[in-house]
């Protein structure tokens, strides 16, 4: 019954807020609703904790991985939804796009990304994350400008085909698995997928190839280069609690699905194949998006790229394997994801206030904006991986775990990318926070629910790159265990 | 051996070379709505292709499959297509970017191409050449008319397309995915082509056409 719980809250949520057509009624009821499923999450995730794994029925089942991803979707979704409550004060009447539609499309984008962290099934999980695009494509459009159209067309074709080679790679695994003598009713299971990972090897040609497709089709969700590209539009273009979203959220639930077949693969065909796939993508996107970000000139598509590399950075902790490389990778998913929130956050400060995001003609906002541009800074300085704060950490995690393996390439461009990545946003930042201030914003203070997501984004960060909490860390060596 | 039996028996030795028919002629169409009519031909065709996969495995459950494909991709989604180029009052050509003569030759070698990809692979899934090609081209071309086509209308039946030979590919290795599954994919479908329909409408409103390789505003 735990299980059923987390996925019926946002569906009958989502159902509800559409009867309410006061904003203010909408917006009071999707706090509510988004608290009482933070707390519904939470149990899941300490019932996982303490009495191992959960399973609902032959498709839900929750585990120390999907604990992990469900506590990062529960935090930042939090965040997300309390920023949201001011943030759409603005937002006026419009089809598909008043505050009752986007609060009941949040929750069913909600509802698939927890389904995608507890399918127990390799089908089932398939058809939450097509779920998940279909969920969130009116979002991206939410404006009904000309960019927000094209970008919500893009993202829906792009991501629909890149999915469907996902399920051509699911089609595979799964004829491996029969053809090995699986039942097939059972084929899909990924429980019973792993133990008999080894017996699936018969054919390993299939399994091989079966991966290749599933890191093409969910690797086009993930962002990984050179199938990335609806990800910068969609970032740009949707509403700043939606970028935050698909950024923290969304990618991480793409790259869950991902981690689950390459354990499968690994144990199957020996990790060697599927980890360096992995690397090459990993170090392609953090390449390409590296490069990008110096010659951006939008502010949310800054983000959008930056996004692009730290996939890449997470894909490479992943390649390398070894328990700093997971470790790095679990972590730096988390962490990304909250630094990320607050940097999305803040651009939507600005762009509130100046009207824009194109960065070349905002100038001055450490004057007019002191709360925000304390928020950019600290996000900023997280983001490019600076001690004291929790990317840090992860990023040296897989460093090391890097040097320990003697991959000096990816060290080489891993440190360099890292060294580009700052410059981009030092420059871009210093460009932003300098200069004299063309016109005074109307109200330059936070109002109280930016400060609440603000703040406590900001913290996350700080605190984490300080001490990892005792619970968090048993959370995460459990999702680590899943996974070898 | 009675009737059905015999029926079963050509529609499973022929249905491949059908299939590679409706993707040549898929490359010459010029109009949206002979293409749509083509889809609706070739589902219809696979439609089949399961039931007699069903009659002849004596696997009950593929019965609902095939009344799925058909109720959904032989008659509803044509008629949605229908209804909708009626609703957007669109120019009714495809306004592709290569000449008929080079989609066929293109969609000629995607077929060349899927029975060599077929050779490699073919002997570790144990079926027979013929449809695994069928399916694999099926997919490419539905690609290639994604990519060629420059309607948003024809790039929601390209994806069709593909799909078609997604899902063909399952049946013929596997005799399909379990039930539950293969509904959901069904209902992901339906929700997909719902959604791209609002996204079409939102395109003509907000840019007066449906030409999607115009829509690059955004960039870099």
């Amino acid at each position: 019954m735990l299980l059923l719980l987390p996925l019926a809250i946002p569906v009958l949520g989502a159902g509800l807020i559409l009867l309410f057509h006061n904003p203010r009624a909408a917006t009071r009821l999707a706090l509510l609703l988004g608290g009482v499923e933070i707390a519904v999450l939470g149990t899941v995730v300490w019932q996982v904790h303490t009495h191992g794994e959960l399973q609902q029925g032959r498709y839900l089942r929750a585990d120390g991985l999907s604990a992990f991803f469900l506590m990062g979707i529960a935090i930042v979704s939090g965040l997300v939804l309390v920023y949201a409550s001011g943030y759409l004060r603005h937002t006026g009447e419009g089809r598909f796009s008043s505050p009752r539609w986007f609060y009941a499309l949040v929750f069913l984008f909600l509802f698939t990304m927890i389904s995608v962290c507890l399918s127990a099934n390799l089908g089932f999980l398939w058809i939450m994350m097509e779920g998940t695009t279909l969920a969130s494509a009116l979002l991206v459009g939410f404006y009904n400008t000309e960019g927000a159209v094209e970008a919500g067309w893009k993202y829906l074709i792009v991501c629909t085909v890149g999915i469907a080679f996902a399920l051509f790679g699911t089609i595979v695994l799964y004829l491996a698995a029969v053809k090995a003598g699986m039942n097939p009713a059972s084929a899909l299971d990924w429980v019973s997928l792993m133990n008999a990972a080894p017996r699936i090897a018969l054919d390993p040609h299939l399994v091989k190839l079966a991966f290749v497709f599933v890191i093409v089709g969910y690797g086009t969700k993930i962002g990984f280069v050179p199938m990335h590209s609806w990800l910068p539009d969609a970032h740009a273009e949707a509403p700043t609690p939606i970028s935050a979203l698909l950024s923290a959220v969304l990618l991480n639930c793409a790259m869950y699905a991902l981690m689950r077949y390459d354990a499968i693969v690994s144990r199957s065909v020996g990790p060697a194949f599927p980890h360096v796939l992995l690397l090459i993508f990993g170090v392609m996107s953090m390449v390409v998006a590296g490069l990008l970000i110096l010659v951006q000139r939008n502010l949310k598509r800054l983000m959008a790229y930056s996004s692009i590399e730290h996939m890449g950075i997470i894909a490479i902790g992943l390649g390398l394997g070894g328990p700093l490389g997971l470790f790095g990778a679990l972590l730096h998913t988390f962490n990304h994801s909250v630094a990320k929130s607050l940097l999305f956050f803040s651009a939507g400060n600005i762009r509130h206030n100046t009207g824009t995001l194109r960065m070349d003609e905002i100038q001055g906002i450490s004057r007019t904006l002191p709360q925000t541009t304390a928020a950019l800074i600290v996000g900023g300085l997280a983001i490019v991986g600076l001690p004291p704060f929790s990317l840090f950490i992860s990023e040296f995690a897989i460093l090391s775990e890097a040097f320990a393996q003697a991959r000096y390439l990816v060290v080489i461009l891993f440190l360099a990318m890292l060294s580009v990545v700052f410059g981009g946003f030092a420059f871009h930042f210093f460009r932003m926070l300098c200069g004299e201030p063309d016109r005074r914003p109307e109200n330059s203070k936070l109002i109280p629910s930016e400060y609440i997501a603000m703040g406590m984004a900001a913290l996350c960060v700080l605190f984490f790159g300080v001490r990892i909490p005792h619970v968090f860390g048993r959370l995460l060596q459990e999702a680590i265990a899943v996974l070898q | 051996m009675g009737l059905v039996g015999i029926a079963t028996e050509k529609i499973l030795s022929s249905f491949s070379v059908f299939l590679f028919l409706t993707i040549l002629l898929l490359a010459v169409a010029r109009r949206i709505s002979s293409s749509v009519l083509l889809f609706g031909l070739q589902s219809a065709i696979i439609a089949a292709e399961v039931l007699a996969t069903a009659f002849q495995e004596k696997l009950p459950e593929i019965y609902i499959v095939g009344a799925l494909v058909f109720v959904i991709k032989v008659v509803a989604i044509p008629r949605a297509f229908f209804l909708l180029t009626k609703r957007l009052k669109t120019v009714r050509d495809v306004k592709a970017s290569t000449t008929p003569t080079q989609s066929v030759f293109i969609v000629a070698a995607i077929i060349y191409l899927s029975y060599a990809a077929v050779h490699s692979y073919g002997g570790a899934v144990h079926v027979p050449d013929d449809p695994l090609a069928a399916a694999i081209s099926l997919i490419l071309t539905g690609a290639f008319l994604m990519v060629s086509r420059k309607k948003a209308l024809m790039q929601m039946l390209g994806l069709l397309v593909l799909e078609n030979g997604i899902f063909l590919a399952a049946l013929i290795t596997t005799f399909g995915m379990p039930l539950v599954i293969e509904i959901g994919i069904f209902f992901d479908i339906l929700m997909g082509l719902l959604l791209m329909g609002i996204f079409t409408f939102r395109i003509s409103d907000t840019f007066e056409h449906l030409d999607v390789s115009k829509l690059r505003r955004l960039r870099g």
